[in-house]
């Protein structure tokens, strides 16, 4: 590792203030990603300007709307109580993220800033419809999460943004949702994942949210998907359509992990498995 | 840059240097000379380098040393008592056969000291759960999770 | 039986509450007053020419002390067929070549100069695959061999062959036949500490390397050899063994890395440290070899084998290391596991471009096994006989000698696959629904050294000491096998002494009794017999001087005991006239005649006694040196006869699995594993052996593969090469550890190392198999293949 300053400001502004000041600074979260990418030498900034001293982006408050603050740590998240009953398919996903020490530094913000198709928390957060909170100095503004991802480690995020938090909204009282991931073993990176959200009105569906992760340049909504299941009743042969649809909405690669054929295996297979969870057993 | 840094390493006020490159592990293993923590992958998935920070058990090869500042560190160095006697959680892995290269175990004893802080009393799944960052290539786990759970039942008769 | 006092007995590892407390020194932690670190530059290509290397800019860096390359030091030809070079000249011929080396005052500038290294190549077309290195008119990986002699294509001078009976008759005699191609992968060890050595010179230039070896002797005299390469005629090197960070083989070979610090810490006069990251060691350090195998065999209408007939291709990779010798290994169950008369066994090597291997755990063994126990499933499931009844019928037996030759002590290959069969409730459990199977695999392995070389031996000193402390000295290596608990638990057995009374000192070559190096599962049964024969000698000459001094110490203790208890009247026992060397024993550090009445003063502490002996006019010190070499025989590889060990380890291991045949995962739901292990000496040390060579296997099974594109290795991290966490550990697993009590063996123990992970990849597939009918012939098993292989079920089922 080359020699790299560090930061610790202790507000927004005194972050922006240094990131303006230091051309090619990077700012620092958990830093689970980052410094190993630093390590395998993929980026070297001249300094890291560290977001932990930030009192301004730790915390969760759950209301109408949820804040999560982006310096949540994924411990603090799944052990916090009221998203466990709000939004357990959040607390269910981050919950799969690496290991326990990792989880004690890794945080929701920096997952989501890191833009890795594969990230653990951006499934649960895309099918709960969340937003995230993009602040520059003086400005703030709320980007659905689904317009956040632009590529393989990248963005919306403007120059000198930094993403504070995520806020999401009271569930419908109907809505339920579920994950699966696969990885090589249990603590991996996932080679594919599915989040699903239904909400249901008898044998009706209202509203379905489906997301895939490790099988395009971003964690992907499936709006084909979606616009299939809604407004009518999920027979067995919509299942069967859905789960050609997932396939087709997706674009995976092979890799060291795994097969693009698989990946699409895999979605098929746990779009039917969320699915039918969701719909207890019996599309 | 090196920036002065003071926090807490089992218990004792210290003093150090560091820049934005050093990682705690480095900062204990030759600022500090603790080389009881082992470095393992320098990328968190082996979890050799496990220490506690202020009780969270972190990979110390993925923690920046200046975020210790006033701190609570405690290493594996920490937890033998001032007799020179084993913690009880080392002892267990002595007793239970919980060690063979060894190269593992400071960091598996770490990470079965957070679980234990915080559940004296796991289950096998919870055991095996959090050893999930904490990779071992001699024992297959087996003498590991018998000797956290024989931990466990020392540690409640204790109390 | 003989009832013993320490064998079979839980202790604990002497060195596990150094390790438990962060107190166990790694070469990683070993710091040398003055110390300077290495760091390597490799090759950024499978196969080029070497136009020229600029190390200006990284000699210029502040803090680098040495720049070096094949053109500013002496040549130092390394491997057992002198095929590779420390350092390379003219050409790489894999990703992993050496080109320069750097030594600086800090880890950071020794990288940050390699980075300043710039090497002009002149890419080559290569090889990677052997039919690639085959081809009329490939490119040469050496274009001469180590002599200098034009080599004509890349097929490698080493070949290995055994024919024995009658293949062809055994062919016609065969009512049924099974074949099949099955290939292992490359494996990466894993040592959880990675890979390193520190070299220092003294003022007479003799080398003291510590090294992360588990051959210190034959590493010495790897090392002295460069020494005169160097230049340094009859200079010596002292090789320290620090604790190792695991072993499986990495250490069964003297390194480039080494030489390159030896190089620099001669070129600089400064102790030099190597040590590899985890993507160096990935990416740098030998792997286990790959294998591909071609395998028929017949049998007649009862099951009974009448011929085997087995091709093994390697990719050797661009040099030769120990992976070339796997075939020394694979024949051995080649020939011998099950009775088989009829056997053609050949292998043959051919350069690539690849990395090259080295040894790991099992040696060939697991890679033959995984054809072979496959193969056995097939021929069963051809002859309509169930696998386990099918291996009944073709067990070995005590007393047989193989086809290779290989004397047969004794044999629990019968009883262990009997408690196997039983503890999966084997017929119910073959039949099962809801995607759910059973498998097992039975293995032989070498359970009484492993003659590769033309020593086997192992040496051990006892040095006794005026407390009564048995001071070791032990030429084999601890690497976290437990092999320091185990000769702990055998010299106080063999001497007489409290375990808590043997002290074992660090590796030394300076001072230990030469050994052949801990590999072959020879470390416990070398130093078992090593210590009945030293304790032997060492009790000769205690009771031996206990004639003369015994009646005078047991006199001075009755008097002190009198003093306490003045009523006290002592039977009638003449101690002088009773006090020969014959009639004496020691049992627990007490030296006692073994006709006298047991009295509290009749029993002489050995510490006391060796005091005697020692304080007094021409006192004397007791201690001994002794030498063990098994009986057992050098094979000729060639011809494939030989009696490679002194006694046989046998076993087998049975599986039980679900698969799901939509996303092609592999659960194990429990594992049986039922070992000869001969005599049990440490039940936690043996277990811990066997439930880390099962998750070894599990991982070769199900996970592990080094994969590579182009001779690059492309997944050199923890990230992307998973090895089983304690998660995919998580089924229950029985042990059954039966003793056969060898004759050879030290308290009638055999080695027992490397057999837990040999039958779990062959177990874990026929399992498989069982359960949703498809045969994954190449390792991994991974989900990608089974989703493949059952839609080519489907497809052909349709």
């Amino acid at each position: 590792m080359s020699r790299m300053d560090y930061y610790k400001p202790t507000s927004l502004d005194e972050a922006w203030k240094l990131k303006k000041l230091i051309p090619g600074s990077r700012f620092i979260a958990g830093g689970t990603d980052i410094l190993v990418k630093i390590k395998n030498r993929e980026v070297s900034p001249p300094a890291l300007i560290s977001l932990r001293s930030i009192s301004e982006l730790t915390g969760i408050q759950s209301g109408n709307v949820t804040r999560i603050g982006a310096m949540t740590t994924i411990s603090e998240l799944i052990q916090h109580r009221a998203l466990a009953v709000k939004y357990p398919v959040l607390v269910e996903a981050a919950g799969r993220l690496g290991s326990v020490q990792i989880r004690n530094v890794a945080t929701v913000g920096g997952n989501l800033c890191n833009c890795s198709p594969c990230a653990d928390t951006a499934l649960p957060l895309l099918v709960l419809e969340a937003r995230v909170l993009l602040q520059s100095p003086g400005k703030e503004r709320e980007v659905p999460l689904n317009e956040f991802f632009v590529g393989p480690g990248e963005s919306c995020i403007a120059a000198g943004e930094i993403l504070t938090a995520i806020l999401l909204d009271r569930p419908a009282p109907d809505a339920q949702a579920t994950s699966l991931k696969k990885g090589r073993v249990k603590m991996d990176l996932a080679i594919a994942s599915v989040a699903a959200l239904l909400e249901m009105d008898g044998k009706n569906c209202k509203k379905a949210r489906l997301a895939a992760g490790s099988v395009a340049p971003v964690p992907l909504r499936l709006y084909q998907v979606e616009e299939l299941l809604e407004n009518g009743p999920i027979t067995k042969a919509k299942l069967a359509e859905a789960q050609k649809l997932a396939v087709k909405s997706i674009s995976p690669i092979t890799d060291v992990r795994s097969t693009d054929n698989y990946r699409r295996q895999i979605v098929s297979v746990y779009v039917k498995r969320c699915l039918e969870k969701l719909m207890g057993g019996n599309p | 840059m090196k920036a002065p840094l003071s926090f807490v390493l089992n218990g004792s006020n210290v003093t150090a240097e560091a820049d934005g490159s050093t990682r705690l592990l480095d900062l204990l293993r030759v600022s500090l000379n603790h080389t009881g923590t082992k470095g393992g992958c320098g990328e968190g998935e082996c979890g050799a380098c496990t220490v506690l920070v202020d009780g969270l058990a972190v990979n110390s090869c993925l923690y920046p040393a200046l975020e210790v500042e006033g701190k609570h560190v405690t290493t594996i160095e920490g937890l033998r008592t001032i007799d020179n006697k084993l913690s009880i959680v080392q002892q267990a892995f002595v007793d239970t056969s919980g060690i063979q290269c060894g190269f593992c175990t400071p960091g598996m004893i770490m990470t079965a000291k957070a679980l234990l802080d915080n559940n004296p009393d796991p289950t096998d799944e919870e055991i095996r759960e959090v050893l999930l960052g904490n990779l071992c290539r001699c024992t297959g786990y087996v003498q590991i999770v018998e000797s956290i759970k024989t931990a466990a039942s020392r540690l409640k008769e204790n109390r | 039986m003989k009832d013993f006092r320490h064998i079979g007995k839980d202790i604990p590892r002497p060195e596990a509450p150094d390790k438990a407390a962060g107190k166990a020194v790694y070469i990683h932690d070993l710091v040398r007053p003055g110390m300077l670190f290495g760091k390597i530059k490799f090759s950024d290509h499978a196969h080029a020419r070497i136009l020229r290397i600029d190390t200006s800019k990284a000699e210029k860096l502040p803090g680098v002390k040495a720049v070096i390359t094949a053109y500013n030091t002496p040549e130092l030809r390394i491997g057992f067929v002198r095929d590779n070079f420390a350092l390379k000249k003219d050409k790489v011929r894999q990703f992993r070549d050496e080109v320069a080396a750097v030594a600086a005052i800090d880890p950071h500038t020794a990288a940050e100069a390699v980075g300043l290294i710039k090497v002009e190549y002149e890419p080559i077309p290569g090889v990677f695959s052997p039919e690639e290195a085959m081809e009329p008119g490939a490119p040469l990986v050496h274009e001469t061999d180590p002599r200098g002699r034009p080599m004509k294509d890349n097929r490698h001078p080493l070949h290995y062959h055994h024919e024995s009976g009658d293949v062809k008759a055994g062919e016609k005699a065969a009512k049924f036949v099974a074949q099949g191609e099955f290939s292992t992968q490359l494996v990466q060890q894993c040592c959880m500490g990675t890979a390193g050595c520190i070299a220092e010179f003294d003022m007479n230039n003799n080398l003291t390397m510590w090294a992360k070896t588990q051959i210190p002797f034959l590493a010495q005299r790897d090392f002295n050899q460069a020494l005169s390469a160097m230049g340094l005629q009859n200079k010596n090197t002292r090789v320290i063994v620090p604790t190792l960070g695991g072993g499986f083989g990495t250490g069964l070979d003297t390194h480039a890395y080494e030489y390159i610090a030896i190089l620099l810490a001669f070129r600089t006069g400064k102790p030099v440290k190597i040590v590899y990251t985890r993507d160096e060691e990935f990416a740098n350090l030998s792997p286990r070899q790959s294998s591909r195998t071609k395998i028929i065999q017949g049998c007649d209408k009862n099951g009974k084998l009448t011929f085997r007939h087995a091709e093994v291709l390697q990719d050797n990779g661009a040099y030769t290391s120990w992976g070339a010798t796997y075939p020394t290994v694979m024949m051995m169950p080649a020939t011998s596991l099950y009775r088989v008369s009829n056997v053609y066994f050949d292998a043959k090597l051919v350069y690539t471009n690849n990395t090259y291997c080295q040894a790991m755990r099992g040696y060939g063994n697991p890679e033959f096994t995984w054809a072979l126990e496959n193969n056995m499933d097939q021929l069963a499931e051809k002859a309509e006989i169930d696998p386990f009844e099918f291996r009944m019928i073709n067990c070995n037996q005590p007393g047989e000698t193989t086809p290779m030759g290989l004397k047969v002590s004794t044999c629990g290959l019968k009883e262990c696959m009997e408690s196997v069969a039983g503890k999966l409730n084997w017929k119910k459990s073959r039949s099962q629904k809801k995607q759910r199977g059973i498998g097992m695999a039975s293995l032989i392995h070498v359970g009484g050294g492993g003659r590769i070389y033309r020593s086997d031996g192992s040496g051990l000193i006892l040095k006794l000491d005026d407390f009564g402390n048995v001071n070791t000295y032990c030429g084999g290596v601890e690497m976290g096998q437990g092999l320091h608990a185990v000769l702990i638990l055998e010299i106080a057995e063999a001497l007489g002494v409290q375990p808590e009374k043997v002290f074992i000192n660090p590796t030394d070559t300076g001072t230990c009794p030469w050994d052949v190096g801990t590999h072959a599962s020879r470390g416990a049964f070398m130093a078992g017999n090593t210590a009945i024969m030293a304790a032997k000698k060492l009790r000769d000459q205690i009771f031996e001087h206990a004639e003369q001094l015994f009646p005078e110490l047991a006199a001075k203790n009755l008097k002190k005991y009198q003093k306490k208890h003045p009523d006290y009247a002592p039977p009638d026992f003449d101690i002088k006239q009773a006090a020969k060397r014959d009639r004496f024993d020691l049992v627990d550090g007490f030296v006692f005649l073994k006709d006298a009445p047991s009295e509290p003063w009749t029993r002489i502490e050995l510490g006391a006694l060796l005091r005697a002996i020692h304080f007094r006019e021409q006192g004397q010190m007791l201690a001994t040196e002794v030498f063990y070499d098994p009986p057992n025989e050098l094979p000729d590889f060639e011809k494939g006869y030989g009696n490679m060990s002194a006694t046989y380890a046998y076993g087998a291991q049975g599986v039980e699995v679900e698969v799901d045949t939509e996303t092609g995962e592999v659960k194990i739901l429990r594992m049986v594993a039922a070992h000869d292990v001969g005599r049990v000496l440490n039940p936690p040390a043996l277990k811990g052996q066997i439930y880390g060579g099962l998750a070894q296997g599990v991982g070769y099974a199900l996970y592990e593969q080094l994969q590579s594109e182009r001779g690059r290795i492309t997944n050199p991290n923890f990230r992307d090469y998973k090895i089983p966490t304690a998660h995919e550990m998580d089924f229950p697993i029985e042990l059954d550890l039966i003793e056969t009590n060898d004759q050879f063996g030290p308290f009638g123990a055999k080695g027992i190392a490397e057999p837990g992970l040999v039958p779990t990849a062959p177990a874990i597939a026929n399992a498989i198999y069982n359960a949703v009918g498809v045969r994954i012939r190449d390792l991994p098993i991974t989900p990608e293949k089974i989703l493949a292989a059952l839609e080519k079920l489907k497809s052909t089922k349709d």
